[in-house]
């Protein structure tokens, strides 16, 4: 039944010049549903990831402890100035050879490309969430931080309820566009031959020659799930709004 | 406007000096220690195999490199000249220039580059037919256009966000003044949008350099692909790491000082 609707759709959409035969392929058909499911693996895995790392970079970068907020910094600076392909061969193709040669577990390697383009990726978006939260760390007025000190808050309590919370609102808008970021980032999977939506689509339309329908499936596809993250956010900052902070 | 360059040098100039020891030493310290380093090696004729392909190598990744400049610097042209017509057609008083470039911009801005520059590249023929010549379409050309894409969707979001910035009461006293909308947008408008523009514009031009990297992935023979040749034909281990976090530095060196200097303007603004 849903196949002869399937087969009605490809020949209406080859009326207009749109040659979605693919689709009537089962192993086709079924290479690209899996691409668009790892594609969606990445974005989940990757958001928790990146946001973790992000935390993390930022307190070693507001820690005031040269130690720890100088190996940061450099290391912010090094991963915003350079490209995130090269970053990813540095870490796929120089590191995990590294470990290949020097680990000698029973079952191999256990880093698949899947895990080091998550490891790059996170790590890649936690330093541009490190920035923003760094950002709203310092917007939060130093009287509303004096006047918690002085209601008898103790320094962790300033840091949970007040500093961090006021913190998390004001970075919320640039950390959402870092994760519509992160989103369109997920693409470069493809070039260390992790199955994504890209990498299958490669993979179709090398036997196919349907470059522009796929490219139209894989736009849309990405703006599904940018809208959706956008969406995402904008209901987060609805429901954090707090009466006196932002508009 | 010379008057103020005047004044602002040498503030500019003091707190230069002041930052110095601070910064400008250590990178100091680094140069000459790897200058040391390069020196006893030379000298002594112990320097590592590694270093020695790299040396080889180093013109080919050069000129990747160059490659890959001129990829972004074009783009950046292209997208800059597209960004700026789409960003004016925004403004526009027509309702339908107004949705038209609505979608343009964010279809554009919203597409990973990677899959940009896959459509420019197989969309497009191997080669144009104009009348009864032939020209090839060579495959960088194609890469340029399809980071001219997101760079003209983005250009156009800072060129309206520019304009827009610019409070309308200055249109308003402007036009009280006598001056015609013409000479408003030309004498006060744009003047103050062009400096506003210019730091998230270098932003953007950082971003579509380091995005020419994919332009490896579609066969171009950039640094990228230059290094990956490199790291096959040597097919050493050492050489592999070192050849790889060569890239890596070579984007840092040509992207970081385009992002201080972006940070410097945006502070110099701040203070104005």
């Amino acid at each position: 039944m849903s196949d002869a609707l399937l087969a009605q759709a490809v020949a209406a959409l080859r009326t207009v010049g749109l040659n979605y035969a693919f689709v009537l392929d089962m192993g086709e058909r079924s290479a690209f549903l899996r691409g668009l499911g790892v594609t969606l693996q990445l974005c989940l895995l990757t958001i928790p990831c990146s946001l973790a790392a992000g935390v993390l970079i930022a307190a070693a970068l507001t820690s005031g402890r040269a130690w720890l907020a100088k190996p940061a910094r450099a290391f912010v600076e090094v991963t915003r100035n350079t490209p995130t392909l090269v970053q990813l061969y540095c870490a796929f193709l120089v590191l995990n050879m590294l470990i290949t040669q020097h680990v000698k577990l029973p079952g191999g390697n256990p880093l698949t490309p899947f895990v080091w383009v998550v490891i790059v990726v996170s790590l890649h978006k936690g330093v541009f969430h490190a920035e923003a939260l760094r950002a709203g760390i310092e917007a939060v007025p130093r009287v509303t931080l004096e006047a918690a000190r002085s209601l008898g808050f103790s320094q962790r309590q300033l840091l949970s309820r007040v500093e961090l919370p006021l913190a998390l609102r004001f970075a919320l808008p640039s950390l959402v566009n870092n994760l519509v970021d992160l989103v369109k980032m997920t693409a470069v999977a493809s070039a260390i031959a992790v199955g994504d939506v890209t990498y299958e689509s490669i993979m179709i339309w090398t036997q196919r020659d349907n470059v522009l329908e796929l490219l139209l499936l894989i736009l849309i596809f990405f703006g599904l799930l940018t809208w959706l993250v956008s969406l995402a956010g904008r209901w987060l900052e609805e429901r954090l709004r707090m009466p006196g902070y932002g508009q | 406007m010379a008057s103020e360059i005047a004044l602002s040098r040498p503030r500019h100039v003091m707190r230069a000096a002041s930052d110095t020891p601070a910064w400008r030493r250590p990178w100091a310290l680094v140069a000459w220690a790897v200058l040391a380093l390069l020196a006893f090696w030379v000298a002594t004729g112990t320097t590592p195999v590694a270093f020695v392909h790299l040396w080889k190598w180093s013109p080919a990744l050069l000129r990747g490199l160059l490659a890959n400049i001129e990829i972004s610097v074009l783009a950046m042209a292209l997208g800059t000249l597209a960004g700026l017509v789409v960003g004016a057609l925004s403004l526009s008083p027509l309702r339908v220039l107004r949705v038209v470039t609505r979608w343009y911009v964010q279809v554009f801005r919203n597409a990973p580059v990677l899959v940009l520059i896959y459509f420019t590249t197989y969309v497009f023929p191997f080669e144009l037919h104009l009348v009864s010549w032939t020209f090839p379409f060579p495959d960088w050309i194609k890469v340029v256009l399809g980071l001219a894409l997101p760079a003209s969707a983005n250009v156009a979001e800072i060129f309206r966000g520019a304009i827009q910035s610019i409070p309308s009461a200055q249109w308003e006293a402007a036009q009280s003044l006598a001056f015609r909308r013409s000479e408003i947008f030309r004498l006060i408008v744009l003047p103050q949008c062009l400096r506003r523009m210019l730091p998230p514009w270098m932003n953007l031009y950082a971003s579509i350099t380091m995005s020419t990297a994919l332009a490896s992935l579609v066969g171009v023979h950039d640094v990228v692909d230059t290094a990956q040749i490199a790291s096959n034909t040597v097919a050493r281990t050492d050489f592999t790491i070192l050849v790889y976090f060569t890239l890596l530095g070579l984007f840092f060196a040509y992207c970081y000082p385009i992002a201080r200097a972006t940070r410097a303007l945006e502070r110099r603004h701040d203070r104005h």
